[in-house]
């Protein structure tokens, strides 16, 4: 990663916290709400690729960790894991390019990865984590996701404007001066 | 060329893994914990400003569009509760008798009773941070005379209990949340403990008795056992459903918190500490 991507990752992601905590956090399905910051680590994925993905995701978990009160690291382990996924999906899409594509890519990722965080939760011995709690919470992100990924991943095309060139990935169709 | 890429990928995510299990299970440890503590204590400082400045902005908001959609139900609601005032002035009147009687129980048996226990008045400035935690964000924090393991009440009714508190925030988790176990009682009688389900689930009591005499819309009341971490006498719910077993040996019980915990604004958080 460049210098440039360091300096707009940081502060997207920084915006990305204020905004969850004090928008999202608001918006409750059933006690759950939707989350911005599992889709920055898939819109970084899907964006700049898996190393690329993985490591904003690094940064977006540690910073998600630092407003709940739960075992710190346990976003940072998952997001890592979507935005690698997210990465390793978008090379094997056929319709890798295409904006919608790429959206609904970050959906499924977003709600594949609440699943998996219910699970390292589960694992690293925090209890009532699976269950019904854990449907409401796939639902919230995912239907969060389905309004949040779009403009995420756009974000995330801007914060790597310069990697995506050199990796060689094309401005998608329906892609703005943003990307 | 690909080779080399692909290696360099799993190599960032093998160090990204490893890094993470590290942070979590430096957050397992005493000094880093209260580091990593200390650090989202900070945090939790500089976003609640932003945190309380954007909930003033939106709740008349959202209070005009609900007030709005619900104005028929909330008239029926008014007078609903302009009765149950009236029922609750009169059993106030017989209840002082019995509270003075239960307070001296309580002296005897050396458990907290909740009167003469100083108020902090807070208000909730953020719903919970994590899917997977019942908790709210309360506005007052250290500076407030917040801290943690303070119990918490609204419209007299139990609430839940402070987690951590930075010196402006404090995180209440609520006692729904899947982890909350509240030692209770049951008309006075009998000792129990309350288990959150989750959101918008009953919580449910253990070891109850088959033959145990509970019967539904019974007031449950925190029973100041336990360590003496939440102090006897605050009310926790309505007991919803009793089910006794085929054999009759057990009973499962299900009660409905007194306090409506999604539309928490204010709050009342107990300057107590445990007993020693």
């Amino acid at each position: 990663m460049t210098g440039t991507n360091w300096a707009r990752l940081v502060p997207f992601v920084l915006v990305g916290l204020v905004f969850q905590v004090a928008v999202l956090n608001d918006v409750t399905l059933f006690g759950a709400h939707p989350d911005v910051m599992i889709l920055i680590a898939a819109g970084a994925g899907m964006a700049a690729g898996p190393q690329r993905g993985a490591v904003a995701g690094f940064v977006a978990g540690l910073a998600a960790d630092l407003v709940v009160n739960l075992p710190y690291g346990l976003s940072p382990l998952t997001f890592v894991l979507v935005g690698f996924g997210t990465g390793m999906l978008r090379a094997n899409l056929a319709s890798r390019e295409v904006e919608s594509t790429q959206a609904a890519a970050c959906v499924a990722a977003a709600a594949l990865g609440t699943l998996g965080y219910a699970l390292l939760g589960t694992i690293t011995g925090r209890s009532g984590m699976l269950g019904l709690v854990t449907v409401y919470a796939v639902l919230a992100v995912t239907l969060g996701a389905l309004v949040l990924s779009w403009p995420v991943l756009r974000g995330m095309r801007w914060v790597f404007a310069g990697s995506r060139a050199r990796l060689g990935l094309a401005v998608p169709r329906g892609g703005s001066a943003l990307s | 060329m690909a080779a080399n890429r692909h290696t360099s990928q799993r190599l960032t995510l093998v160090m990204l893994v490893l890094a993470s299990i590290t942070v979590l299970t430096l957050d397992y440890h005493g000094q880093a914990s209260h580091a990593i503590t200390h650090v989202r204590n900070a945090v939790r400082d500089v976003i609640s400003p932003i945190q309380r400045g954007i909930a003033v902005a939106l709740h008349p908001v959202g209070d005009v569009f609900s007030g709005t959609i619900h104005y028929g139900s909330l008239e029926t609601q008014n007078q609903q509760l302009r009765e149950e005032l009236g029922r609750i002035r009169l059993k106030l009147a017989a209840d002082s008798y019995a509270s003075a009687e239960a307070q001296r129980v309580l002296a005897l048996a050396h458990l907290p009773y909740v009167a003469g226990i100083p108020l902090i008045p807070g208000e909730v400035i953020g719903n919970a941070t994590s899917d997977f935690q019942a908790t709210v964000e309360l506005g007052e924090g250290t500076s407030s005379g917040v801290g943690p393991g303070m119990p918490v009440v609204a419209n007299a009714g139990f609430v839940g209990t402070v987690v951590s508190a930075s010196s402006s925030t404090a995180t209440v988790l609520l006692l729904t949340d899947a982890t909350s176990s509240i030692p209770v009682t049951i008309g006075g009688s009998g000792l129990y403990r309350a288990l959150g389900t989750g959101w918008g689930r009953p919580l449910t009591l253990n070891y109850v008795a088959g033959t145990t005499a509970v019967h539904r819309g019974e007031l449950v009341y925190t029973s100041g056992l336990g360590g003496g971490a939440i102090p006897a006498g605050l009310p926790v719910g309505f007991v919803r459903s009793v089910r006794v077993s085929s054999q009759g040996l057990s009973a499962a019980v299900t009660v409905t918190p007194i306090v409506n915990l999604d539309n928490l604004q204010f709050v009342d958080v107990l300057e107590w500490l445990e007993p020693g």
